[in-house]
């Protein structure tokens, strides 16, 4: 079987400007990911990582400018093959200085029209996305079914009401909602968080995308329901064997439903490859950000023992004042006396250190 | 093409930046435009009052009726009946201005106190406000002022009461805002703490500090509506009387004449009109953004 | 709509309605003082023209010489008004609810066809803006709305007058209804509600309204995640980024526009309230001017409580406030 990408991300640069402050937000500075048919990739990384806007830039959701700036993003479906971003290059124009982006002049409104000519078949029915916040990203106005028929309606081949509202109704029996019939006709006002979570899902679910991006499904929900929506997307993936791109801080359940996982941090991706390798407490070739989040989860051991919390030292990145060499270099505890000058004044590639374990760390270079 | 652009070397904290820095070009000009209006406003309030005029705006010289701005003696030409315009127009101004700033102390005044007593002391008084508010609100102001006209008389001290008091409630609702805004942030709580007086942290902390700007700007809006309110009453022939010129009775009187093809004794006024209102609706609103709106880092 | 959701609509409904009367009531109340308080005494005229008979208005006269306390006169009054007697007009001799309510609705048509116009040419000029962003046009514009705002509506109409009569030739007559140029005389009815759609003064302040709102409702989540639905952005914030905000521009600036109807129907001469009150004012009809300030009101309540019932209606929300 050989392993094909649904989605390839190549150098992705997402770049916000601060009027106020006269600089650039590089939420994302260059980015690359790959995301396998089948398969579920994981992208773990703090607050402030570039994860969700990797996300949005995927689909084409970021309004601030300047924007998406450069890179690649491949589309591989059985029904589409598209760069979502082909034609990037006639609107934009980058200067650099010192290696450094210094200057974006972007035609935002050409580039947002052909975007969307592009991106307007692709949102809903070959990739589709669910959000941090459930209960507000559910139109208000709206009753919940409804919302879910028109996925069905605009994406699918069912096109009749009733059609759609039997598919829309086993939907939700499907992501576990009680009386799917009764709940059909209620407004997202009053309904749990765990609740418009699975609606969400159900909504993207049933437009049949070739892939789904989770943006923190379990965040802001108490915790006996997130162990519950773990478990349905572990369902669902094992049923439905869905191509999935999940995103969380929480590395454990990234640990528990993704088969490859993306450190990311600061705008980049650390470290890249199979899930049992990246982050297994085993003493793999690991990145030393990723060993510290590893080691910062408290174990129930640890608590018992009442050992401190291994925090990492330090703040985290401050996406606008980028330092010149490796972002991790002044939290870094295993800097090495003659990798100093490296670490500090030079950002090491992504160098691949075993079968698809991809490693950013000046470490692992020789 | 939007440009984007990085500043090379140390990248600094915009609120570090005096205000005339920070606000949007757009804003400084409309207040600047302002202020002269206003100036431009007081200045020919005490020219009226002390009669410094250029020409006698009662004086009626039929040899030069209608004359275009930049006749000899008439800098903004005269009306249909030879009367200098430009007098005429200073001396209408005496017809708001005194009558306005009564509306406006009436409003800020009254409306502050009630606004002060409803974010101290709370609840009841609170849906009194709103009460009081929706009520005023049900008056089309020009309606009310008639209804007060035909039962009292178009004295127009009478009508600025009604302007200041049918202003008052929105003025104690926004100062009640701002007293709830504060004390969410805990300001109050903290200076009671620390054994600030009452009338401390009333007056000083909260109305100067904290609601300044708010009260300047709606005095602006206030008097704006103060002078619309007066040149609609005496276009209607509500206010002062001919011969006296207010903007609003010059304009009425050259209708006929604008009918004919002669625009200049109504448009003259109006366009007198158009720029003061202006100026202080541009006021406020550049006011507004600048203290009050961008508030972002 | 579910039937299940009617019972509470109507309960919220009559909740609004109760305020309503409510705010009517302080209305009259307020009338009353300002008329109590005038030293010309309406309250014997206007007693005198609710009753029809002489005996009855001598029995008055000497009932209110006894006893001028303030509440029996208001109760009196009151149910005078709500049994429909609004006086008689010391001018026309006319009854006056009657009279004020057919000119009433001349003025509503003005008042509601000017609304239209207003938000006909801010709500696409506040879209533009607020979808597109600032860019080379955007300042003059808000510049010239700015101006629009500021200009005097009589003025304003007799540029157009002007313009019709004279340039266009179109009415032979500059004031005057009933022109000679029947053929267009739709034409000028429109003008009024044209010039006091323009001119209201509000302009301004209902494009800045509506690109607050509308750029508001276009960052909010559920736009966000319809648009990553590929869903057709606009059917999902028309509620509350168009239906909303124009019931509240509706029912928050009716008061100003009634305002401004009395000064256009005197530079039009349109047979309606505003030019009755004015007519009121001068000869000190009062129960006239006492009968328009309620109509008036109630127009305005009315405008508010259609705001309150449409979002009502829209909002599930709002079942459990």
């Amino acid at each position: 079987m050989t392993a094909v990408p649904i989605l390839k991300i190549e150098d992705l640069r997402t770049y916000f400007h601060s009027r106020s402050k006269q600089a650039f937000i590089r939420s994302v500075d260059g980015v690359s990911l790959e995301v396998m048919k089948g398969e579920t990739l994981g992208v773990v990384g703090e607050s402030g990582s570039g994860k969700s806007v990797t996300a949005l830039s995927v689909l084409g959701l970021i309004g601030a400018g300047p924007g998406v700036i450069s890179g690649k993003i491949g589309l591989k479906s059985d029904r589409i093959q598209k760069n979502l971003l082909e034609g990037l290059e006639d609107f934009v124009k980058l200067t650099t200085r010192d290696g450094k982006i210094m200057e974006v002049s972007k035609d935002v409104l050409g580039w947002e029209r052909n975007a969307e000519r592009v991106m307007n078949k692709v949102r809903g029915k070959e990739i589709a996305m669910t959000f941090q916040n459930p209960a507000s990203s559910l139109n208000p106005y709206m009753p919940v079914g409804k919302q879910i028929t028109e996925a069905i309606r605009l994406h699918t081949s069912t096109k009749t009401e009733q059609e759609a509202k039997e598919r829309a109704l086993s939907w939700l029996h499907r992501v576990k909602i009680d009386s799917p019939r009764l709940r059909f006709d209620h407004y997202p006002y009053g309904l749990s968080g765990g609740m418009c979570q699975r609606i969400m899902i159900a909504m993207a679910l049933a437009s049949e995308p070739s892939l789904l991006i989770t943006d923190e499904p379990t965040t802001g929900l108490d915790a006996t329901i997130q162990s519950k929506i773990v478990d349905l997307l572990g369902e669902l993936k094992s049923e439905l064997g869905i191509t999935t791109m999940l995103i969380s801080h929480d590395i454990s359940i990234i640990s528990q439903l993704s088969d490859s996982v993306a450190v990311m941090y600061g705008g980049t991706v650390f470290e890249y490859g199979p899930t049992k390798e990246v982050l297994s407490k085993r003493g793999n070739s690991k990145h030393p950000y990723t060993s510290a989040l590893l080691a910062s989860i408290p174990s129930a051991q640890n608590i018992t023992e009442k050992r401190y919390l291994q925090a990492i030292e330090g703040d985290v990145l401050d996406t606008i004042n980028i330092p010149e060499g490796c972002r991790f270099y002044s939290r870094c505890s295993r800097v090495m006396e003659k990798f100093r000058e490296r670490c500090a004044g030079h950002e090491p590639d992504l160098r691949e250190t075993g079968s698809g374990h991809k490693v950013r760390c000046w470490l692992y270079f020789d | 093409m939007t440009k984007y652009s990085q500043v090379s070397g140390e990248i600094g904290e915009f609120s570090d930046l005096p205000f005339w820095k920070k606000a949007d070009s757009v804003d400084l000009a409309y207040v600047g435009y302002g202020l002269l209006i206003v100036t431009l406003v007081i200045v020919s309030y005490i020219l009226g009052s002390f009669n410094l005029l250029p020409r006698d705006p009662q004086d009626i010289n039929l040899q030069l009726m209608l004359a275009p701005p930049g006749t000899a003696g008439s800098l903004l030409g005269t009306d249909f009946m030879g009367r200098d315009m430009l007098s005429r127009l200073i001396v209408g101004i005496q017809a708001y201005f005194l009558p306005g700033l009564l509306a406006i102390s009436m409003a800020l005044f009254f409306g502050t106190g009630l606004g002060v007593a409803a974010g101290y002391r709370g609840e009841k008084l609170d849906t009194g406000i709103t009460y009081f508010m929706n009520l005023v609100d049900s008056f089309p102001r020009l309606v009310l002022i008639l209804l007060v006209i035909a039962a009292f008389k178009p004295d127009i001290y009478y009508i600025m009461l009604v302007v200041g008091l049918t202003n008052v409630p929105a003025v104690a609702s926004l100062i009640k805002g701002k007293i709830q805004f504060l004390k969410q942030k805990n300001f109050i709580e903290a200076d009671i703490a620390l054994g600030v007086p009452t009338s401390t942290i009333i007056l000083k902390h909260i109305l100067w500090h904290n609601c300044r700007s708010v009260l300047i700007i709606r005095a602006t809006l206030g008097m704006a509506e103060a002078i619309l309110m007066e040149t609609s009453l005496s276009y209607l022939g509500f206010g002062v009387q001919e011969p006296t010129p207010s903007w609003g009775n010059m304009v009425q009187s050259g209708a006929n004449y604008f009918m004919q093809g002669k625009f200049w004794p109504s448009t003259a006024p109006a366009l007198a009109i158009l720029f003061t209102i202006l100026g202080f609706h541009l006021l406020g609103d550049g006011l507004n953004n600048i203290l009050e709106g961008k508030r972002n880092s | 709509m579910k039937l299940s959701s009617i019972r509470p609509i109507a309960l919220v409904l009559s909740r609004e309605l109760i305020i309503t009367l409510l705010l009517l009531l302080g209305v009259s109340f307020v009338v009353f003082v300002i008329l109590f308080a005038s030293p010309g005494d309406p309250f014997s005229v206007l007693l005198e023209g609710q009753l029809s008979t002489a005996e009855a208005r001598a029995g008055v006269r000497e009932a209110m010489g006894v006893s001028r306390v303030w509440y029996v006169q208001y109760l009196s009054w009151l149910a005078g008004m709500l049994s429909g007697n609004f006086g008689t007009s010391i001018r026309m001799g006319l009854p006056v609810l009657p009279e004020v309510v057919r000119v009433g609705l001349n003025t509503l048509i003005l008042t509601i066809g000017s609304l239209i116009v207003t938000l006909l040419i801010a709500v696409p000029i506040a879209l533009y803006s607020a979808i597109r962003g600032p860019n080379k046009i955007s300042w003059p514009v808000t510049m010239f709305s700015y101006v629009i705002s500021a200009l005097p509506v009589f003025w304003l109409g007799y540029i157009v007058i002007y313009f019709f009569t004279h340039k266009l030739g179109l009415f032979p007559l500059a004031f005057g209804f009933s022109s000679g140029g029947q053929k267009y005389r739709w034409l000028y009815q429109l003008l009024p509600i044209f010039v006091l759609g323009v001119g209201n003064g509000t302009i301004s302040e209902v494009i800045r309204f509506f690109r607050q709102e509308i750029a508001r409702v276009m960052s909010e989540d559920y736009i966000r995640a319809a648009r990553a639905k590929g869903a057709l952005v606009w059917r999902h914030s028309f509620k509350e980024g168009l239906l909303i905000p124009v019931t509240e521009i509706i029912a928050s600036k009716m008061p100003f526009i009634l305002g401004g109807a009395v000064i256009v129907e005197q530079v039009f001469n349109w047979p309606g309230m505003g030019r009755m009150a004015w007519q009121a004012a001068q000869d000190r009809d009062y129960p006239v001017i006492m009968g328009i300030a309620i109509l008036a009101a109630v127009f305005v309540r009315m405008g508010s409580l259609f705001q309150r019932v449409i979002y009502v209606a829209v909002n599930p929300r709002a079942f459990k406030e």
